[in-house]
């Protein structure tokens, strides 16, 4: 059968680039091979490599144009985008699923090959070799083949009526069926949670960021290989910091999106997936830095390439982690499984055992120090700040890896059982901070003490001396803002020293030691935006102020609550604040599936009056088909922000919340009996009449009505007359009853009981009209800018380093 | 002893000190029985809604009670000092994180699940109706 209005040649066009790029990217991989021996093969292996890059882009390319002109009949398209979509989270809706998250990945790869491609780096063959093999992988998730009956890869080319539990179904049978059904005029759409600015920005820098970490992977194994362990450390240096620089950007995105959009109430909650790409990273910070002191001092090589190699791992285990479905009930933002945990695991198994098996035959090879490292030695510091680093990952793995545990072992598990009940951390926040606020004391503790020392040996009295008035500075800072907030917490306190201290000193190293060269700043700013990102991260968190609470006491063993209620019109007291709640408002436009809350914040001033300060309206997005979602608002000041959201809010249209009777109450009485209805009506009824209407033959009845008349009298006052109807029509019966508005009760003739036959009736009122209200959450996160202002400068400090780095080598020796 | 032998025998340490803490850190997926088998033990249940039974919600207690079923059939009435989440109604699993007394469970936190999107595609598939003109 031929289908009316699919755009075949679409998915066709996807599908043979797809073919396209594994196979010329296998063909890179054998040319790169063959190319080590012999140079002739360097030019089939660039070749295949760039037609590999341009058959990603038309992969990417074909997508995308289908999502923009809303081909329905992909199943990808259908799942992702619908005609209301707004154009701008057409790039959200690219990589909202499994497939185009893996296609931004590859194109990240292909983009960061060319670079390389064009590069003329003697490296260039093994690394792109290994960018070719890691492609492969990739590309074969996204091939949607099944030979000999095994799924290999999901496609986003498949057509709906091609999905397997769709074949067959009634409505393949007609050839028009994308004009024929409603459903295929439009797709499902975006995720509510998705439709947000940080969601078009924080995937790619964070998928950026993946694909980064591939290079300084690719340069070890490439080393490895050609058994030069030392000469991949002066090109793979800029990539390094490259790739700290963008992972790190890309995370610290994603706690933005967080804090801004989602109601979790605040940027990091320990949640499986924000680990999965914080794991990666300190190893790899592990990894740039032993490749500079490589660089610089040499010794360190076999940390440096064990660094390098297992961040890339982590990368494919939070891959694994994130998209196999294990993580489903502990992450809310966890990929739906696709049924392709088993590829997953499959690729994460044999790069760890390539990766490690290459390595440890290696080593014996692998120059090491002939000497040890002293204790005053910069190198010494660096490899322990860079060993915490690799525990602090570590801990955060082994901890979120709590769901495949419960997979391979227990009573449900693939082996055998260890336990008797599967597990889960039960309070992530708290013990993740147990390990993580240590390491972090240690390496802002270092990060402070490491640019002081100098390589090979450092004279302790001139070191102590530098550092005497950056410490003293720092003890000062700390006791002011522990006095300020009541801080008392002493691994607290502790954290927070050695947060300012790494600030201190490093402004201090950078004006005073480096004079504001340029050489230094780079290092210096990148150290104190990280000094910063703990310190903002530590104030605003340990001194995170619930200000909305309720005092009402349920049970001892209850918390008091931390949501408040405000009545529509009321003011209420919260901290330091007075607030009020307006009333709600739609959202006009794009945004009118929005409702905003209107609520005015009033602070007194000296005269004990109320001034209004600031307003805020967090809203709840509607959304029939993913739930409704609740977003935050909040006021920033420089030192402060006030955080808001809705927890709780009636959202029944105006209608429902009227059209509602209540109190439903049944009763039969007979022809001249009264009843007591409510302890507030007498309801007499005084006689039942019958009518009907004969069809036009005269012969049947065509309907039968039945009316009570009924007396109500309210206490001793007004006396009214209702006649409730009860109609029979061909077998059906209908009611027509009577309302009392002054009353806000209705009666209603529902028949005759069976049983007793006698007229029986109900009664429902209405509730008496609740002011409307909202709940709310409202807290406050102190000096909170300093995290961000730590986290632009973080990167802005690597950027100079880099460029740095990278500016001489614009001279011929690369 | 070199130093690296001592930075590497630290390192151990800390790492099986880390796995020790998960162990103890780990709360239990666990049923209403086992839950009420040790009251006031924090335990994980997964569960869902019964539909049939009463829910209610005060919003000036902010005190939200309904019933859950969890996975082995046992019907329990979950107190939640947090107002209604959102869609509660619509929820397909419930994680409900708390303790359990001898009457019910008091749940600090509640993770839903509710029915994706692409369950959706699915009931086009299977419900006749959905097609028919």
């Amino acid at each position: 059968m031929t289908y009316i209005g699919e755009h075949l040649w679409a998915g066709e066009l996807g599908r043979l680039s797809v073919s396209i790029a594994f196979a010329s990217a296998l063909l890179a991989i054998f040319a790169f091979w063959r190319a080590e021996k012999e140079s002739s093969w360097t030019k089939i292996a660039n070749t295949a490599f760039f037609i590999h890059a341009l058959s990603i882009f038309s992969i990417v390319g074909t997508l995308f144009f289908m999502m923009a002109n809303h081909y329905f009949e992909y199943d990808y398209v259908w799942k992702h985008t619908s005609l209301t979509l707004p154009p701008r989270y057409l790039f959200s809706a690219f990589w909202e699923g499994q497939e185009g998250s893996f296609l931004l990945w590859m194109f990240w790869h292909a983009v960061l090959g060319l670079v390389i491609l064009r590069s003329k780096n003697k490296w260039r063959g093994p690394v792109l070799g290994v960018v070719a093999l890691v492609q492969a992988f990739l590309v074969s998730m996204i091939m949607g083949i099944y030979p000999f009956g095994i799924k290999i890869g999901q496609s986003p080319f498949i057509l709906i009526r091609e999905i397997p539990e769709n074949i067959g179904a009634p409505w393949t049978q007609f050839s028009d069926y994308l004009t024929r059904f409603p459903n295929f005029m439009d797709g499902s759409g975006l995720n509510p949670l998705l439709q947000n600015y940080w969601m078009t920005i924080h995937p790619p820098t964070l998928f950026l960021g993946f694909a980064s970490t591939l290079i300084p992977f690719a340069f070890a194994i490439a080393a490895l290989l050609r058994r030069d362990y030392k000469g991949w450390i002066k090109p793979v240096l800029p990539w390094a910091f490259f790739s700290v620089m963008i992972l790190g950007t890309g995370i610290l995105m994603g706690g933005a999106w967080a804090y801004e959009a989602l109601s979790f109430g605040g940027f990091w909650a320990w949640d499986p997936v924000e680990n999965s790409s914080l794991v990666p990273w300190l190893t790899l910070v592990a990894a740039a830095h032993l490749i500079l002191i490589q660089k610089n001092r040499g010794g360190v090589l076999p940390s440096a390439l064990f660094m390098s190699i297992i961040t890339f791992l982590l990368v494919l285990y939070s891959t694994f982690l994130t998209r196999s479905g294990v993580l489903g009930d502990t992450s809310v933002h966890a990929f739906v499984d696709l049924g392709l945990s088993g590829q997953l695991l499959l690729y994460l198994l044999f790069f760890v055992i390539a990766s490690f098996g290459l390595l440890l035959w290696r080593y014996k090879q692998i120059p090491k120090p002939a000497q040890e490292e002293s204790m005053d030695s910069r190198e010494f510091w660096v490899f322990i700040a860079s060993m915490v680093f690799l525990l602090s990952s570590l801990q955060i793995t082994i901890s979120t890896s709590m769901e495949v545990f419960n997979k391979l072992f227990g009573p449900e598990g693939a082996l055998f059982t260890l336990y008797d009940h599967n597990k889960t951390i039960a309070e992530p926040i708290s013990h993740y901070n147990a390990f993580q606020v240590p390491f972090a004391i240690i390496l802002t503790g270092l990060v402070a003490v490491g640019q002081f020392l100098t390589y090979r040996k450092t004279s302790l009295q001139l070191f102590y001396k530098k550092l005497a008035l950056s410490s003293i500075l720092a003890l000062t800072l700390t006791v002011v803002i522990a006095i300020y907030f009541d801080m008392q917490h002493p691994v607290y306190l502790f954290l927070l020293f050695t947060s300012s201290f790494a600030i201190i000193a490093n402004i201090d190293y950078w004006l005073r030691v480096g004079r504001g060269q340029a050489g230094v700043a780079g290092s210096s700013i990148a150290h104190i935006g990280f000094g910063m990102v703990i310190l903002g991260a530590l104030i605003a968190n340990a001194n995170k102020q619930i200000i909305s609470e309720n005092n009402t006491f349920i049970h001892e063993e209850f918390p008091s609550s931390e949501n408040l209620l405000i009545e529509q019109d009321d003011t209420v007291k919260m901290g330091d604040y007075w607030v009020t709640y307006t009333g709600e408002s739609v959202g006009t436009g794009a945004e009118s599936h929005y409702t905003y809350y209107n609520l005015g914040f009033y602070q007194e001033n000296e005269q004990g009056k109320l001034e209004p300060k600031f307003s805020l309206a967090p809203s709840i997005q509607h959304n029939e088909r993913m739930g409704n979602v609740a977003e935050p608002s909040t006021k920033h000041y420089l030192h402060k922000d006030i955080y808001t959201h809705v927890t709780y809010a009636d959202l029944r249209t105006e209608e429902e919340k009227n059209s509602e009777w209540k109190d439903e109450y049944t009763f039969s009485i007979m022809p001249g009996d009264s009843h007591l209805v409510y302890n507030a009506f007498t309801v007499t009824l005084d006689s039942v009449v019958a009518d009907y209407i004969r069809d036009a033959d005269g012969n049947e009845m065509e309907y039968i009505v039945v009316a009570a008349r009924l007396r109500l009298s309210h206490l001793a006052d007004t006396v009214i007359y209702a006649s409730p109807l009860y109609i029979v029509q061909n077998d059906k019966a209908q009611t027509m009853d009577v309302v009392f508005d002054e009353y806000g009760t209705k009666i209603q003739f529902a028949g005759i009981d069976f049983e007793t036959e006698l007229p029986t009736f109900k009664v429902f009122r209405k509730k008496p009209e609740e002011k409307p209200f909202i709940i709310i959450q409202t807290m406050i996160f102190p000096l909170i800018n300093i995290l961000w202002l730590g986290c632009v400068l973080m990167a802005v400090g690597t950027i100079i380093a880099i460029w740095q780095r990278i500016r001489p080598a614009k001279s011929p020796a690369v | 002893m070199k130093k690296t032998h001592i930075v590497l025998i630290i390192f151990i340490a800390v790492l099986i000190g880390a796995l020790l803490t998960m162990f103890k850190d780990a709360g239990t997926y666990a049923t209403f029985s086992m839950a009420e088998e040790y009251a006031g033990e924090p335990f994980t249940v997964i569960g869902f809604l019964d539909k049939d039974a009463e829910m209610h919600f005060n919003a000036r207690k902010n005190l939200f009670s309904f019933t859950a079923i969890d996975k082995s059939g046992k019907k329990t009435k979950v107190y939640y000092n947090q107002p209604k989440p959102q869609d509660f109604e619509r929820s397909e699993e419930i994680t409900m994180k708390g303790f359990a007394t001898d009457t019910a469970f008091i749940a600090e936190e509640i993770l839903m699940k509710c029915p994706s999107k692409y369950n959706e595609q699915n009931q086009i598939a299977g419900n006749e109706n959905s097609y028919t003109e």
